[in-house]
């Protein structure tokens, strides 16, 4: 097995609050992907022992979900958002200028493992479209140069943990609600945010 | 029961039991509604919406899928609007969006629902102009099962049979919409026993065998129904042939028995006739050589031998013969008083079982009848596999699986309670107080229960199973069914009047008191754990005749040999299967040269011999192998013709095995069979040939390290007789067992009462110093 005791003892944690082991995958996978930042094959091999299913059993919910990343990404995920209300509001724009400024197709990663861009369907934002994430922390009201401003910002800082809110004030436009209460805490990788699994943090 | 009702389907009455499916209902009134994912055996999922019909509701007509609808009371349906046309012509456009259209080179063609309902169904026309999908073509998932990801239709049949019916779940979808599609997981193939069953279900090319692949065309298909002889499930079979040869076997559903299903020794199993190595002319042994004879010589020198009745003769007879064959050997010993009318079965598992007047024998229905089931015998899945489906799906409906005994080992996972070390000995004695053991205090005291008995290795002693099934007689409902892994052995132990075993065979047999052998079908040299036995016993007589399709290493020894018939597809008869099922063999394929059934050869001999000869037609052997039955539910040919009778008739046989019970347990290692074997059929069965050819023994993680096994291979080695096998973990195996699988290759050379020396292979390169 290539997963350390911690996390053999953390897995084992979650199928206990769970009726049917098997119905524990989904959180299974999520710490699979908090440890490499993807879905590894040893880690299905894993899984599939621990809740006793077979492997491709196992894999054959791992990529029917597009957030679960079969591949390793870089240390940023840029997913623009491609869906309609976005679309109206210049989406395709967005999309050029991040493919441009990383030179990256959809789904490709950079050599620097700095990078990943991906198009995505609707990520909740539509009020203050265009939008898009970064390691899944949403920035809304982009405009092409702010766009610009935060690839760069991303490349030159390099910030260990990505803050929705701190990227809306300095890159952001209008956004969906303004009454939300400010949350300070962000991703600490290219996986989504969970206090669980250890994969966010408050700015300190 | 509850009432039936009534339900409208395009205009006309028609009645169904309430909670069946729409699509159900309408098929056994003669409706049919075209489908691509609904299976009857398999759970509905509504997945390929082919099966759109229209009913009626509060709020007007609406679409439904009639396979996840289920009927009730007045409902109105239209299977054949103008709505559900549309539907259809809809469905089939989008299904063939993606699909390559490559009939001409696909094996489906001719036999494809796809085809079928695009011609019925289908719109005529496309209207799509864009790049289909695409992927490599045909990948191996297994090494019998190829897959053609462009010309799935993505039905789930396949993946539902892996996971609801065989449970071994190794093909699944992968990703997701436009991209998904069926594979196994890296490195880990489709390995499963019965993989055909989803080449046969596929509605598409898509899945394929190794064997049948590029063969032939269904148009060229000529077909009979028949019944498989590879295990005493007895399985109900379409076997297919072109120009006069063999080139697959479907399963045929029978609802008693197989449902459809098959086990993939039992569908591929029969490439062999076709080999170039059978037997096609007789031999004879001349100054230690075999030579070409003919079948009149060998009648002339054997009536020399026997025309005076005196001979002792004795019989070796396998389980691959037809019911018939073993009346005509019967009825010819009948003319020699000295032969006590013995036949030794080929068998090293066959005991007296359980067959008294006051057990209740089970049929293979009663095991989802009872409130639990009882085993203890051989590995259900390697030995018995569509029984093994059957328990499933049993245990699957809620019946309580109670198994003894750690060769159940691929029970264990769906068992409800697996007794192995603490309560089953490493001799296969229940060590613990049956009655005080939980699931039996539970599920089984007063309790309706169906038991499957049968000795896991050829050592177990008779009185341990005997313990058990008393405790089951006296204390539960029970009914019981002997659990003999072998061929057409209920239909021997019926038609001979006197069945022993191997191991009684070796104790019996020898030169001082046989003039002749007649061994048929059979190469206990080659299989069976008393090989050594059994060689020394062969050579010493003078005279031994072998029925046989090949050279193997017990035919090889004997004076005169035969080529005959194969059971399978090229001679007509009858078999009868463990719950004492008789139904048809019946015959598509001529036999190569100058072969024979056993009863042509030795009824031939009968005639020669100038004795009463009342089996010379198959018909008349037939009549005497049921002469005892009502004319009604006898299962003459002319009963089983009938349509009403195509899946047999079971009968109340009292069949004679008086095996001599072994008192002493003579081995030191857990002596078990694996599915596929290295037995001669699947040696030369190309397809499955490999899987029956790894040698391997079997121990706990534990055991191998004390064996200080480490580098993957080791020796197996005992007064010069040596083995060099993989070894597996098998961590369901108790501490300090050590499992040998007798039909694989060498094996069964050894002597298991003794200590096999087992050493680790010295590793590649400390070999390769010079
Ligand atoms: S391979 Fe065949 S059976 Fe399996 S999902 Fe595709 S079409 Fe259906
Ligand atoms: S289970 Fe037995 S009878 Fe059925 S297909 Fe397999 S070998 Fe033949
Ligand atoms: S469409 Fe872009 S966030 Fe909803
Ligand atoms: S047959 Fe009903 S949806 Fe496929």
């Amino acid at each position: 097995m290539s997963w350390n005791d911690s996390m053999i003892k953390q897995a084992k944690k979650i199928i206990k609050m769970y009726p049917q082991k098997r119905s524990a995958i989904g959180p299974l996978l999520h710490l699979a992907q908090s440890k490499d930042g993807y879905i590894s094959d040893d880690s299905i091999a894993v899984i599939s022992e621990l809740v006793g299913i077979t492997e491709v059993q196992v894999k054959s919910v791992s990529t029917f979900y597009s957030m679960y990343k079969q591949e390793p990404t870089g240390k940023y995920l840029l997913s623009v958002c491609k869906s309609i209300s976005c679309e109206i509001n210049n989406s395709k724009e967005i999309i050029d200028v991040v493919k441009d400024f990383t030179g990256l197709n959809n789904n490709e990663t950079d050599e620097n493992d700095l990078f990943t861009f991906e198009a995505v369907e609707c990520i909740g934002a539509c009020g203050g479209a265009p939008a898009m994430q970064i390691n899944y922390e949403t920035v809304e009201g982009l405009s092409s140069e702010n766009t610009i401003k935060l690839c760069e910002w991303l490349k030159e800082e390099q910030p260990d943990v990505i803050i929705a809110e701190e990227m809306q004030d300095n890159f952001g436009g209008t956004k969906s609600f303004d009454w939300a209460i400010k949350d300070q805490s962000g991703t600490t990788g290219s996986v989504p945010g969970f206090q669980t699994f250890n994969t966010t943090k408050e700015k300190k | 029961m509850s009432e039936n009702i009534k339900i409208n389907v395009n205009g006309n009455q028609i009645e169904s039991t309430p909670n069946k499916l729409l699509i159900e209902a309408c098929e056994d009134s003669g409706i049919h509604i075209p489908r691509f994912c609904w299976h009857k055996r398999l759970d509905p999922v509504g997945m390929c919406r082919m099966c759109l019909v229209e009913i009626e509701t509060p709020r007007g007509k609406m679409l439904v899928p009639s396979c996840t609808t289920e009927v009730t009371d007045e409902m109105v349906v239209d299977t054949e609007s103008e709505v559900v046309k549309k539907a259809q012509e809809g469905v089939l456009e989008f299904l063939l969006i993606n699909h390559p259209l490559d009939c001409p080179i696909c094996d489906k063609a001719g036999e494809c629902p796809l085809q079928d309902q695009t011609m019925a169904y289908g719109p005529g026309e496309s209207r799509f102009v864009e790049e289909k999908r695409h992927f490599e073509k045909p990948i191996s998932i297994s090494e019998i099962i190829l897959l053609d990801r462009e010309r799935c239709i993505l039905c789930a049949r396949c993946t539902r049979f892996s996971d609801e019916i065989s449970g071994d779940p190794l093909i699944e979808f992968i990703q997701r919409g436009n991209k998904t599609e069926v594979n196994t997981f890296p490195n880990e193939p489709f390995k499963s026993y019965f993989s055909g069953n989803t080449v046969q279900i596929c509605p598409v090319g898509a899945l394929t065998s190794t064997s049948y692949r590029f063969k032939a065309r269904p148009w060229d298909l000529k077909s009979v129904r028949s019944t498989c002889n590879g295990c005493p499930v007895g399985c109900s079979t379409e076997l297919n042939s072109s120009q006069n040869k063999m080139l697959r076997i479907l399963g045929v559903d029978n609802d008693s028995v197989n449902q459809g299903w098959l086990c993939d020794k039992g569908r591929y199993n029969f490439e062999y006739l076709n080999s170039e190595f059978r037997l096609k002319n007789p031999l004879k042994k001349i100054d230690n050589e075999l030579k070409e004879t003919s079948v009149k010589e060998i009648y002339t020198e054997l009536s020399e031998l026997i025309s005076d009745r005196n001979t002792n003769i004795n019989f070796l007879i396998g389980t691959n013969s037809t019911n018939e064959d073993y009346v005509a050997f019967n009825e010819f010993a009948k003319n020699f008083p000295t032969t006590n009318q013995t036949f030794y079965l080929n068998d090293d598992y066959l005991y007296a079982g359980f067959f008294e007047q006051d057990i209740n024998r089970a049929t293979i229905d009663d095991l989802n009848n009872s409130e639990a089931i009882v085993i203890w015998a051989e590995d259900l899945k390697e030995n018995l596999p569509v029984l093994y489906l059957r328990v499933r799906q049993a245990v699957k409906n809620g019946v309580k699986l109670i198994v003894f005994g750690h060769s159940n080992s691929t029970l264990e996972d769906i068992a409800d309670f697996y007794y192995s070390e603490d309560i089953v000995s490493e001799n296969f004695e229940i060590i613990k107080d049956i009655s005080k053991l939980k699931g039996i205090k539970e599920h089984v005291k007063d309790k309706n229960v169906t038991a499957i008995i049968g000795k896991s290795t050829p050592y177990q002693l008779d009185e341990y199973l005997d313990k058990l099934v008393s405790y089951l007689v006296e204390n539960s409902n029970s009914k019981i069914m002997n659990a003999f892994s072998s061929g057409n052995t209920f239909g021997a132990i019926n038609n001979l009047d006197n069945v022993k075993n191997l191991r009684d065979f070796t104790k019996n047999v020898s030169s001082e008191n046989t003039d002749l052998l007649f061994i048929v079908g059979s190469d206990p040299i080659g299989r069976s754990v008393f090989s050594n036995e059994i060689h020394r016993i062969i050579e010493d007589i003078d005279n031994v005749v072998c029925l046989d399709l090949f050279l193997h290493e017990t035919s090889e020894l004997c004076n005169y040999i035969i080529p005959t018939s194969s059971t399978l597809g090229e001679k007509e008869g009858t078999f009868t299967n463990i719950e004492f099922r008789t139904s048809r063999i019946d015959k598509l394929v001529p036999s190569p040269g100058q072969s024979l059934s056993d009863w042509e050869f030795i009824s031939g001999l009968s005639n020669f011999c100038n004795f009463i000869n009342n089996i010379d037609s198959l018909d008349g052997l037939n009549e005497l192998a049921y002469q005892d039955f009502d004319n009604q539910d006898s299962p003459s040919f002319k009963n089983l013709d009938k349509p009403s009778n195509f899946d047999g008739i079971i009968n109340d046989y009292q069949p004679n095995v008086s095996t001599m019970p072994n008192e002493t347990i003579t081995s030191q290692y857990f002596v078990g069979k694996k599915l596929y074997g290295d037995n001669i059929t699947i040696r030369y069965s190309d397809s499955i040939s490999l899987l029956g050819a790894k040698q391997f023994i079997e121990a706990s993680e534990s055991t191998i390290e004390k064996l200080n096994l480490s580098s993957g291979e080791c020796t197996l080695k005992q007064n010069g007789h040596q083995v060099s096998a993989n070894y597996v973990v098998n961590n369901k195996l108790a501490d300090g067992v050590i499992f040998i699988p007798q039909n694989r290759r060498n094996f069964n050379r050894f002597d298991f009462s003794e200590t096999i020396e087992i050493s680790p292979n010295q590793s590649k390169e400390a070999l390769n110093v010079n």
